[in-house]
């Protein structure tokens, strides 16, 4: 895993430091969705293999969620942004 | 009725104190616990807009009294403490526009200070403390080893650690064991 996180806040951070959430990319379904709405929110996720934008804590640091776009593959960091700043509640 | 007394004592009065490590007299650590003041946390919303000039004024006047920690953070420290009057006073100051409260009783802090200060923070750190990226007045949220804490500069070759009480005593003894190669002179609460 990617050992450097540039926190937009604190600059670059070792991944020590945070805390990962999972895929940025899930939208919580409306309450009368149905179970199977539900279900894979709360338990199905994808492996993906390259590209991966997920919510990060900065627990040791500033504590503001971020959204952080890396390669599973290669472990290259593509952009670290605070979560709010992207519209996404924080 | 009470089942047992409670006793105000300082988080680093049991610590080890002395002279520790190899004789370097020009290279040595010195490590010392401050006065228990006050360390007001501050809390201020996205919505409320820049109030960095406002906390600014919260401070005691002193060099690097206010320390951001992230975005609509700052811990505000000093040696004194505050009565409830002048915590009234200070909260008015800042007419509903954060939130604020004295964290004193929960984080301590740590002064360390010699020419290679900075190597030996490296040893708990990835945070670049060079003094070009961290001047004087600039502070990090960061990890000491394992123990969470607020780096401060306050000098060319002097820095200042606020951590959570429960933790003060194990980072003073890792400070030690990181200072030993420079020799280092670990001072406890007056």
């Amino acid at each position: 895993m990617a050992s450097l996180i540039a926190c937009p806040h604190c600059g670059p951070r070792p991944k020590e430091e945070f805390t990962v959430r999972g895929d940025a990319g899930i939208t919580r379904p409306e309450p009368d969705a149905g179970a199977d709405a539900w279900h894979a929110y709360v338990y199905l996720r994808d492996n993906p293999r390259g590209r991966h934008r997920e919510h990060w804590h900065h627990t040791s640091g500033c504590r503001r969620w971020l959204i952080v776009e890396r390669d599973t593959v290669t472990h290259a960091i593509y952009s670290a942004v605070d979560a709010a700043a992207t519209g996404e509640t924080a | 009725m009470v089942d047992f007394v409670l006793l105000h004592r300082a988080a680093l009065a049991g610590a080890r104190s002395g002279a520790f490590g190899t004789s370097m007299p020009e290279k040595r650590i010195t490590l010392e616990a401050l006065p228990e003041g006050h360390v007001l946390q501050v809390l201020a919303g996205r919505a409320t807009g820049d109030v960095t000039a406002l906390v600014a004024s919260l401070g005691d006047g002193k060099a690097q009294s206010v320390r951001p920690v992230g975005p609509g953070q700052w811990f505000v420290v000093g040696d004194a403490v505050l009565s409830t009057v002048d915590m009234a006073e200070r909260k008015a100051r800042l007419s509903g526009q954060g939130s604020m409260a004295d964290q004193a009783h929960g984080r301590v802090r740590i002064a360390i200070s010699g020419t290679d200060v900075e190597a030996v923070l490296a040893k708990g750190t990835a945070v670049d403390l060079n003094l070009c990226e961290f001047p004087a007045g600039r502070s990090a949220m960061t990890l000491i080893g394992h123990i969470s804490a607020l780096i401060t500069r306050t000098g060319e070759h002097a820095f200042e650690i606020l951590v959570l009480r429960g933790f003060a005593e194990s980072l003073w003894d890792e400070l030690i064991e990181m200072s030993l190669e420079f020799g280092v002179d670990a001072r406890p609460p007056v």
